[in-house]
């Protein structure tokens, strides 16, 4: 059956992408002809890249749909904070789109992944111990690697190891043991080992997401309830203990529950984050008519409280929807699946994906304490986007195999 | 088992987005009016170069206030000062200009959809129920006193005048070269008194409970009055002690007997009296255009308490608001129509985007009591206390009252003085309330005349 070209979701997607940018050249004097290449730019990638998973049967189409939509969100956002952040975004989508292919073919068609448990854990020691080494500071979290000039966070590279990790056993048999200890308690002890690493590094947002991400895991495999309780109890604990020690997380706290002592200070950008959101309202100021660019790090953490002054908290709301839609799409592969390495692989990228999105949209909004994380394929940075594209490349192998078996 | 359990964690982020939706519709309707307004919000500074602040008017198109580009001009100096109030980028804004500011700046949910040219705005002009005549004169009339002035139309509820006094220039340039001298004088200027200002009525409350005891049945009580009165442990006296022989309430009402009224409240009890006093509005807040302070009536401890309540004194406090709202209650046919300021609110091409429609807000007492009430506040000035209120060709109804503070016993001559009332008697269209703080005299003498004069002025007299 044919589709009209108007009903299928890709126009609507290119739709946003023409008038957003159009909107976009017009606002600004004088003319920038570089805003109508970049929205171009993207709208062709996602366009061919589209065609070309919709004609060779390169899986769940609706994966990608989702994904152009959001990158097309946050170029737009980015642009219209910061012109050649908005540009070297759009390289880094070149690559990580690049990449999503490279992924996508060694995923399909390599089939001993499941058995690498130890490089994955030595890689992610040797990122941890590099980090430490050779890491540069940035805003106040040590957990950059600068490399001929380019600087990656080595912590969105870890996030994607430990799910192989934790895959690599709950895809496999899970009743072994390793040096004489039940497999599920090494995985738990490794699970501890990674989020100490990255505390060390100040990587909160990360921390949590590891152990969100290990618990719910635990919860889908494990029918030891006692494993999870001892969990939760000790989470609980380290948590508490963590608030009683660390400055830095008392400050969260305090933050969260009133920021408005401290406004000039420690309050001050999740204070300008609210200001934006109240600043928008239900409609949104428009495009290009906010002042998002008063919030710090407005570009990636924050760049949701950005969207929601311009575009509304209906704009943010949809972006919500866009999020739920595409983590049910990645569990949805999962349930279809047999017990093994792609489910278990599939689960773990797809609840990562709710975590993060969780964890950094409800400290923007002030729900939950915030804790700095990127927002999946919106945020600028090249770390964050091109990880994020190995999770989708994956997810898509996964769900391509599904198809063709 | 594992799909099942897959099932519930996607139920499980379902709820989780569920909940970070719930919490922005809920932070946009409940929280982000004050989050927008919060002084550390650069934006607003931003938003207001943009925008041509609207102005504020009289009824009758009198213009109080207005931009000239981002400077605020009030054309009549301090005279809107506890009304309008001020609008400064470092003090802040407040009154109207704090309430209205939104519409002032032209932002609403409409003008945000629709207005997407990036033109220079124009914010909304507020129209005012006050009668900028009356205001100008009732803050003459008042000369150097310091009170307040309050006068209604007791069928809408419309403020037809609104002054307090000492009152201050809210320029922008006045507040910024006087702001220490302002908020450190003893005369407290910064205080808008007719709404924030709280004080024993005295001898106006006397309204409030001679309702109370016609609507218990105690309309028809007859005392001996022999200048004091002893209740409990404490003797109450009548002004100057004067004694009135044989009342009943009609005549006590009207030379405003103290002892007469000791012994009617005692006899009703605290709680009949609680419940009137709320009835009227103590204890009561209402969503008023200005910041009013909530008038006070506690439960009474005992008769002592009681009978002190009764007259007006006592743990007992109202603002001149609240007691100009228990006359109308009478003017009205006991029903206290809801006080309002603002009459509406139309845009820089006329089209009106909101408008306040009268509404009752309380009834007091039956039409029947406030008939008789009103009867018995003619008679008091026709012949009582409040003779110095009459006017030859207008019956005006009014209650006088002079009340103690912390002053008593120290220092004579430091009494508040009152005058509540409404005019013409038989079809009331403005109800005054005159209240001039640590004033020394009776508010027969001082308040009711000023009362008079004002009332006289509003029918052209």
């Amino acid at each position: 059956m044919k589709k009209s070209i108007a009903k299928r979701p890709i126009f609507m997607v290119a739709l946003i992408n023409v008038l957003a940018f159009a909107l976009l050249f017009i606002y600004r004097t004088p003319l920038n002809y570089q805003t109508l290449y970049v929205g171009g730019s993207i709208l062709a990638l996602n366009l061919v890249t589209y065609t070309i998973i919709r004609y060779y049967r390169l899986g769940d189409e609706y994966l990608f749909l989702i994904v152009s939509m959001l990158i097309t969100i946050g170029v737009v956002m980015i642009c219209r904070i910061n012109y050649s952040l908005g540009i070297a975004q759009v390289g880094w989508y070149l690559i990580a789109i690049c990449v999503f292919y490279l992924v996508f073919a060694a995923y399909r068609f390599i089939g001993f992944w499941g058995r690498l448990r130890w490089l994955y854990l030595a890689l992610a020691i040797g990122l941890f111990i590099a980090t430490q080494i050779i890491g540069t500071t940035i805003n106040g979290a040590k957990n950059w690697i600068v490399i001929g000039g380019y600087s990656f966070q080595t912590s969105e590279v870890i996030k994607i190891l430990f799910i192989f990790f934790l895959s690599c056993y709950f895809g496999g048999e899970r009743d072994g043991f390793v040096f004489n200890i039940k497999e599920k308690y090494f995985i738990t002890l490794m699970t501890y080992a990674f989020m100490g690493f990255l505390i060390l590094q100040r990587e909160w947002g990360f921390t949590l997401l590891i152990f969100a991400t290990y618990f719910i895991m635990l919860y889908i495999y494990e029918n030891d309830r006692l494993l999870l309780l001892a969990n939760l109890l000790a989470a609980f604990f380290v948590g508490f203990a963590g608030y009683k020690l660390l400055r830095h997380i008392q400050i969260r706290i305090q933050n969260w529950i009133n920021p408005w002592d401290d406004i000039a200070n420690t309050g001050y950008q999740i204070t300008q984050s609210l200001f934006a959101i109240a600043a928008g309202g239900f409609f949104g100021r428009g495009l290009g008519l906010g002042s998002p660019e008063v919030i710090p790090e407005v570009y990636s953490d924050f760049i949701f409280a950005a969207i929601c002054e311009e575009m509304g908290i209906f704009g943010g709301v949809a972006i919500i929807l866009l999020y739920l839609i595409f983590m049910y799409r990645g569990l949805k592969i999962a349930l279809a699946l047999g017990d093994g390495f792609d489910k278990s692989i599939s689960l773990g990228i797809s609840i990562m994906f709710g975590f993060q999105t969780f964890i950094i949209i409800g400290g923007v909004i002030k729900f939950i304490p915030l804790t700095g994380i990127t927002l999946p394929f919106i945020s600028y940075g090249g770390s964050s986007l091109v990880t994020s594209f190995v999770s989708l490349g994956i997810l898509q192998a996964i769900s391509a195999k599904g198809g063709a078996e | 088992m594992i799909n099942k359990r897959i099932i519930r964690v996607i139920f499980m982020f379902t709820l989780m987005f569920i909940m970070l939706i719930g919490y922005m519709t809920y932070f946009e309707i409940f929280q982000s009016e004050a989050v927008h307004q919060n002084p550390y919000n650069k934006r607003q500074w931003a938003y207001e170069e943009d925008i041509t602040r609207g102005s504020i008017l009289d009824r009758g198109g009198v213009v109080l206030a207005h931009s000239q580009g981002t400077e605020r001009i009030y054309s009549y100096g301090p005279l809107y000062s506890h009304v309008i109030g001020y609008n400064s980028k470092i003090y802040g804004k407040t009154m109207l200009e704090s309430k209205y500011n939104k519409y002032l700046l032209g932002q609403d949910i409409l003008t945000q959809v629709f207005n997407l040219s990036g033109d220079k705005k124009v914010g909304y002009d507020v129209t005012l129920t006050i009668d900028h005549e009356l205001q100008r004169f009732a803050a003459k009339r008042m000369g150097g006193y310091s009170g307040a002035v309050v006068a209604l139309n007791p069928k809408t509820g419309e403020v037809l005048a609104l002054v307090s006094k000492p009152d201050f220039d809210p320029s922008d340039q006045n507040l910024v070269e006087n702001w220490i001298n302002l908020t450190e004088s003893e005369k407290f200027p910064l205080l808008p008194r007719a709404t924030s200002g709280l004080y024993a009525p005295g001898s106006t409350f006397k309204i409030i409970t001679s309702a109370a005891a016609v609507e218990n049945g105690l309309g028809d009580e007859e005392y001996m009055d022999y200048g004091t009165v002893k209740i409990g442990n404490t003797e109450f006296q009548n002004y100057g002690k004067k004694a009135g022989g044989a009342l009943d309430l009609k005549k006590a009402f009207a030379i405003s007997s103290n002892t007469y009224f000791c012994s009617l409240g005692a006899k009703l009890g605290g709680e009949k009296l609680l419940a009137f006093a709320e009835a009227f509005g103590f204890n009561r807040v209402f969503d008023f255009d200005l910041p009013l302070e909530k008038s006070r009536f506690p439960a009474a401890k005992g008769d002592e308490d009681t009978a002190a309540l009764a007259i007006g004194q006592g743990e007992m406090l109202a603002t001149p608001m609240q007691m100009a709202m228990a006359a109308a209650a009478v003017a009205n046919e006991g029903v206290i129509m809801k006080p309002h300021i603002v009459k509406n609110i139309k845009n820089s091409l006329g089209v009106t985007i909101d408008e306040t429609k009268p509404q009752q807000l309380y009834r007091a007492m039956t039409a029947q009591t406030a008939e008789k009430i009103s009867q018995m506040m003619v008679d008091a000035v026709k012949s009582g206390t409040g003779t110095a209120a009459r006017i030859s060709t207008i019956t005006v109804a009014g209650k006088t009252g002079t009340a103690e503070n912390e002053f008593l016993g120290r220092e004579k001559n430091k009494e508040h003085t009152w005058f509540v009332g409404f005019a013409p008697a038989q079809n009331p269209e403005i109800v005054i309330a005159v209240m001039l703080e640590y004033s020394g005299k009776t508010g027969g003498d001082l308040a009711a005349p000023m009362a008079r004069d004002i009332i006289m002025h509003y029918f052209g007299k």
